[in-house]
């Protein structure tokens, strides 16, 4: 979970044990998040209506963009922080601190203006009608105004991880999804703010933790505190963090691209309540593939130090667990879809309509599960190896090289089933891929591994 | 620690550093670390010598190669490291080269020693450089390159890696006077008589 210098437990430990230990917070984190999403939108569903729900399905790709340049600063600032941290160089980590708020503030408030300027257009881009457009932008509005606020917690919460608070950041999530919790129901039933008193919700949650780091970050007995020398940028520290944070930025580029898509196509083929399905059908989705994410998580390590020390076993049977489990929760994503699609749309909905468009997207959507599970294990196993390359391609190309193309062509054929289709089709495809680059992968490692054998029974 | 003393040795490729390091820790006798860090690093972590050369004295991040995403932490953010990562890799190495420094009198040639030993109590960090048309010379033998464009290619290539690794890690500029307690060029006094130099430069200030 973060660097040590004494990594030889990952060679020795029960690799399933191990694997419990490091993912298990990540998955937390993960679900966290994904409760925080679900909750949000189940109270837009009956709190404001269904077509609000297609209002904030259009917001997605924006949020998105935000998420996106938050991890542009995000990634970058939290690894350098850990190097110089891993060095007890204090004063280079509190110049890295004072830096990535900077950068925070300096990227959030541009993205705010440029995207207050250009909201409507923004927005009708992203798939919104003149039905949708006022939800999407009454909500947007209050969270672009909170958005500094945004790139400031997530930012510092990063910063709490990597400077070896992990248990800090992640009693910030919870907490922002609990008060979230609590004020949702309380602005929108309680005050009707409508689909604002949602985002006030989510700003305020934020505010409040916030507060709490920088409260953290203010304690000057602390290894690293914010001081006011520090915020000045440093060349150096810009170019280092930015380098670092490009990749992770262009990765969530890319998604809210294939967002945008979606939403457009479902707009064209199936009208506003579509796009609304869409919302309902990503957050039951993002709830299963969360799981994934953090087991991902989990097993990077492992799976790094054992293939670097050689133990190929070792490698091996991490990959065959993970794989195992991924598997199992995507399937289960998959059974509980298909067999009780129903009671997952009414959760967030009463509209007829809407849960029947939801009800045939979540069952076709989920038909790939049972194998994303093994594709997603894949492309981090060999991110996890030091075989960068293999895994961007396999990721890029999932979505851009077959989704997109499907994006694009099969509603032409097919309508709105045709949007949903291409999904499980780009899945298949790049479960294949997976299975092809593993493969080959193995024939290579069995040869080592072979080797290995033959090496060490020598000296006994 | 007492007497100990430590001497760090950042140099220009094709400088003659590392051998006017190995003739230092001849005459005073000392240990002479370079390559030797990452057989120890292996060692202390259990994984291979190839995976810490494969890392050797690179810095990961370039614009470019982060637009590409070729070296980044492509896929997710935040709670978990790869564990090949080089920043772990170096953190593996500084602590070998933290242990070793503090434990006895040694030479270190790169890799950041001097900044890792920054709060060593008597530490003495050099920098050396020679004429360019030395160090071609000198790397077309060593490298057994037979032009000199190559040389020049080489040279400028791995100088731009170790200032790209060293300010990376360090936030320090690689190779600028402020970074160093002397900077020297070999060419001036040659291999020897650099070396005979220090020697009276380590010696005087440790005596």
């Amino acid at each position: 979970m973060k660097f040590t210098s004494n990594p030889t437990e990952l060679g020795q430990e029960k690799v399933g044990k191990l694997l419990v230990r490091y993912a298990l917070p990540s998955i937390i984190a993960m679900t966290a998040s994904s409760i925080y999403h679900i909750t949000d939108s189940i109270f837009i569903g009956h709190g404001v209506g269904a077509l609000a729900l297609s209002g904030l399905a259009i917001t997605f790709p924006l949020m998105n963009l935000a998420a996106a340049f938050g991890s542009l600063v995000g990634a970058g600032s939290a690894t350098l922080l850990s190097i110089r941290l891993g060095q007890k160089d204090y004063e280079s980590a509190n110049a890295i601190l004072g830096n990535a708020l900077t950068l925070n503030v300096l990227i959030g408030l541009s993205f705010s203006i440029l995207s207050f300027i250009f909201l409507d257009p923004i927005l009708y881009f992203f798939g919104a009608s003149e039905v949708t457009l006022p939800y999407a932008r009454d909500f947007m509005e209050v969270i672009l105004l909170g958005n500094v606020i945004t790139h400031l917690y997530f930012g510092l919460n990063a910063m709490l991880r990597s400077s070896g608070r992990p248990e800090k950041s992640m009693f910030a999530t919870v907490a922002t999804v609990v008060i979230n919790l609590i004020l949702n129901p309380l602005f929108i039933f309680g005050f009707q703010w409508g689909i604002k008193g949602s985002a006030w919700a989510t700003v305020i949650s934020q505010v409040v933790m916030l507060v709490w780091q920088l409260k953290f970050f203010s304690n000057k007995s602390g290894f690293i505190h914010l001081q006011r020398k520090t915020f000045k940028l440093q060349k150096q520290i810009v170019t280092d963090a930015l380098s670092i944070g490009m990749s992770p930025f262009l990765m969530n580029a890319v998604s809210c691209l294939i967002v945008i898509v979606i939403n457009q196509a479902l707009l064209r083929t199936g009208g506003d309540l579509a796009v609304g399905a869409y919302g309902i059908v990503n957050r039951i989705a993002y709830l299963f593939i969360m799981v994934v994410v953090g087991l991902n998580q989990g097993m990077q390590p492992i799976a790094g130090y054992n293939f670097g020390a050689r133990l190929y076993k070792r490698v091996n049977e991490v990959l065959k667990i993970t794989t195992i489990l991924a598997t199992g929760v995507t399937t289960f994503g998959f059974l509980f879809a298909n067999l009780f699609p129903e009671a997952f749309a009414s959760m967030f909905t009463n509209d007829r309509e809407l849960i029947e468009l939801s009800v045939n997207g979540l069952r076709i959507v989920f038909l790939s599960y049972p194998i994303i599970g093994f594709q997603m294990v894949t492309a981090n196993f060999f991110q996890s190896i030091g075989m960068v390359g293999k895994a961007i391609f396999m990721s890029l190309s999932r979505q851009l090289l077959f989704l997109l193309p499907c994006l694009l062509i099969f509603p032409r054929l097919w309508g709105i089933n045709g949007v949903w289709f291409s999904m499980p089709a780009a899945d298949l495809i790049s479960s294949i891929v997976a299975a092809v680059l593993l493969t080959q992968h193995f024939r290579q490692f069995k040869r080592k591994e072979l080797e290995e054998e033959n090496v060490r029974q020598e000296p006994r | 620690m007492g007497t100990n003393f430590v001497v760090n040795i950042g140099r220009q490729q094709g400088s003659g550093g590392r051998q006017i390091g190995q003739l230092l820790a001849d005459q005073l006798a000392i240990p002479f670390y370079d390559k030797e860090l990452i057989t120890l690093a292996a060692k202390q972590s259990g994984l291979q010598e190839e995976v810490f050369e494969r890392a050797d004295e690179k810095s990961r991040y370039t614009l470019t190669g982060g637009l590409l995403g070729l070296k980044g932490p492509a896929l997710d953010m935040g709670f978990s490291r790869n564990y090949l990562w080089n920043e772990l890799l170096f953190k593996i190495q500084s602590d070998v080269i933290r242990e070793l420094g503090y434990e006895k009198s040694c030479i270190f040639v790169g890799r950041c020693a001097d900044y890792i030993l920054r709060d060593h109590p008597r530490a003495l960090n050099l920098f050396i450089s020679a004429d360019l048309n030395d160090r071609i010379e000198r790397v077309m033998v060593n490298y057994k390159l037979t032009s000199k464009e190559k040389a020049t290619d080489l040279i400028e290539r791995m100088d731009k890696r170790r200032a790209g690794y060293y300010n990376y890690y360090t936030n320090k500029k690689w190779g600028t006077a402020e970074s160093y307690h002397l900077c020297i060029n070999s060419s001036v006094l040659g291999i020897k008589g650099t070396a005979n130099f220090i020697e009276g430069f380590v010696k005087q200030k440790f005596q």
